[in-house]
């Protein structure tokens, strides 16, 4: 067992819950005016299968299970499982649903080293990199005059179609960087 | 009958204990509860509520026991006895070590609340009622987050406010005046209340008020309000005497208890509010108001702010247009065609103003208050229709109590 903190929690990470282990399938960070950061779990139970809705303070000290762990690719999607491949080409496949807040950076051509999680044998998670280099396929041109990227405007990611906002100076064909812990655009790749 | 402790601490001012101190009479008034309301700080209660001695460790003011919470809060025996029914951890405030355990401990789990700020957020409403399980003890902890729509655990609204408030006449307000050594007022003034934070664009808003045609006569509540005027005119602000500078008239006032402080919302023309308690009163009072929000680093608090804003006027700044011309012209008083357009956006420029001096895109405040006040009659018949809106919904302590009932 190892101590985790609740503002450090994400997607594919495994705690204790109620003497059980779940798998975070997402995890959203809420801070406010006054209020204290507070951290909204969707999570898998791994004995029962039950997805549960948690809430935690941002600070919350909680249990965090000791798993297996092995670098992988992803491969391919096989409905309703999602295929990773180790350096071994030994394939790993895991739930399309536990998977749901990563899918929209999934795609067949992506080289990222992903973290894939075992629970007594089982492959159960994945954790991508924090940082993740996508190619944008469209979005609307730059509002002129402005530099700043304060501005910010709709793109969609090549192949996942998913959209997310950037700085207005971003075009189509641009590399960025994103944040997969927060889903946000970190910056243009030069 | 269930007994309720309610744990609050005073971080640096008197918002949090203001809210558990309302919350704490209206469960026992109106939901037979029997509530122990356990606070670090007498001091700053005895502020509000005069009756409090800051030296009884436990006392009864109106029907509720009141503790005083040691920082080295002693071990729980009878964990039966002594853990009440109900826990609300007022504000995620943390509870003592020794009574979290005392509750695993009991017979039957007590049903433990952390009671969160109160936020406009649309992500209040997905939060509101999650569970936090313990990681150690076999407890649950329930999210409850105030709020403006129903899915949130609402605003705190005692029974009788809204007819009070309604039966509020002249003669009340005269008799009020009196009461608070506070001159009646007259035809051709503006009265205002004013409870802020230190805030910059105050000395600006001052100046235009001593600058300005109409008369306003300020109220200032002590504490922040009243130091920054004396820190101002470089005079001495005591409760009474009042400061005259060309059109303004500023009148220091002493701590008001809870019900007063309700009167003297519903008798002036604005409200200037701060933090929470007087936030959730303003919008009760139906008059006018401008809320200081607490400021946080990085600013924060200004989304916060703007999502208040976006709920109360901009999403149905149209349908609320609607409604307000249609109560208008129903008492008589319809619209001119600049208040349909303007009050709402008159109120977010004013409100930006008095949060974010010297913002990028912040307008100074003497302007901002000039287009808030042309308004100002719009914005009141706003407020009118935003406080129906509201009381449509069940209040805070009745959505707890119901919670705890369904446990």
């Amino acid at each position: 067992m190892s101590v985790k903190i609740a503002g450090d929690i994400q997607s594919g990470n495994v705690i204790m819950v109620e003497n059980a282990p779940v798998v975070v399938l997402k995890a959203v960070y809420n801070k406010s005016g006054r209020n204290q950061a507070v951290v909204k779990v969707r999570a898998k139970n791994l004995f029962t299968g039950r997805i549960s809705e948690l809430i935690y303070k941002s600070d919350e000290k909680l249990e965090g299970v000791m798993l297996d762990k092995k670098d992988c690719t992803y491969s391919y999607f096989a409905p309703p499982m999602h295929v990773f491949v180790d350096s071994e080409y030994v394939e790993y496949e895991i739930e399309a649903e536990t998977l749901a807040d990563l899918e929209k950076y999934f795609c067949e051509d992506m080289t990222d080293v992903c973290e894939v999680t075992f629970y007594e044998g089982r492959p159960i998670s994945v954790v991508l990199p924090k940082v993740i280099v996508r190619e944008i396929e469209y979005t609307e041109p730059a509002t002129r005059g402005d530099t700043s990227g304060k501005i910010t405007k709709t793109a969609v990611l090549k192949d996942t179609k998913h959209e997310l906002q950037v700085s207005s100076f971003v075009e189509i064909g641009d590399k960025i960087e994103i944040d997969t812990v927060t889903g946000e655009f970190k910056k243009r790749c030069n | 009958m269930r007994r309720w402790d309610i744990f609050c601490t005073v971080v640096d001012n008197l918002g949090d204990i203001g809210t558990c101190w309302r919350l704490a009479r209206q469960l026992a008034d109106e939901h037979e509860a029997r509530v122990r309301l356990w606070i670090d700080k007498l001091e700053s209660f005895a502020c509000l509520c005069p009756s409090v001695s800051t030296a009884a460790a436990v006392q009864h003011v109106d029907s509720i026991e009141i503790r005083r919470w040691p920082s080295d809060f002693p071990a729980v025996d009878d964990a039966d006895a002594d853990v009440a029914d109900v826990v609300v951890e007022a504000f995620a405030c943390e509870l003592p070590a020794t009574y979290v355990a005392a509750m695993a401990r009991r017979g039957v789990a007590p049903v433990w609340i952390n009671l969160e700020y109160l936020s406009a957020e649309g992500w209040v409403d997905d939060c509101h009622r999650l569970t936090s399980p313990h990681p150690r003890w076999p407890l649950k902890k329930t999210f409850f987050f105030p709020g403006f729509t129903p899915k949130t655990g609402g605003l705190l609204r005692e029974r009788d406010l809204r007819s009070d408030r309604a039966a509020f006449d002249h003669a009340a307000q005269a008799e009020f005046w009196r009461s608070v050594n506070v001159a009646p007022r007259t035809d051709d003034e503006l009265r205002v209340s004013l409870f802020c934070y230190d805030n910059p664009a105050l000395p600006e808003l001052l100046q235009c008020w001593i600058d300005g045609a109409t008369a306003v006569h300020v109220l200032a509540a002590p504490g922040a309000a009243t130091e920054q005027i004396a820190r101002w005119s470089g005079i001495a602000l005591p409760p009474g005497t009042p400061l005259c500078r060309g059109s303004l008239t500023v009148q220091a006032l002493p701590f008001l208890s809870q019900p007063n402080y309700d009167r003297l919302l519903w008798s002036c023309d604005v409200n200037f509010v701060r933090g929470e308690d007087s936030f959730v009163r303003a919008q009760w009072a139906e008059q006018p108001f401008v809320w200081q929000i607490y400021p946080q680093t990085e600013g924060t608090h200004l989304i916060k702010l703007d999502a208040f804003l976006t709920r109360s006027l901009g999403e149905g700044d149209r349908a609320f247009n609607v409604g307000v011309g249609q109560l208008a012209s129903s008492v008589g008083a319809p619209l001119e065609d600049g208040e349909k357009i303007g009050w709402a956006d008159a109120t977010k420029r004013c409100w930006h103003a008095w949060n974010d001096p010297g913002g990028e895109h912040t307008e100074n405040m003497a302007s901002a208050w000039q287009s808030f006040i042309a308004n100002r009659l719009a914005i009141q018949r706003h407020g009118k229709l935003w406080a129906n809106q509201l009381d449509q919904q069940s209040d805070l302590a009745n959505n707890l109590a119901r919670f705890v009932q369904e446990k």
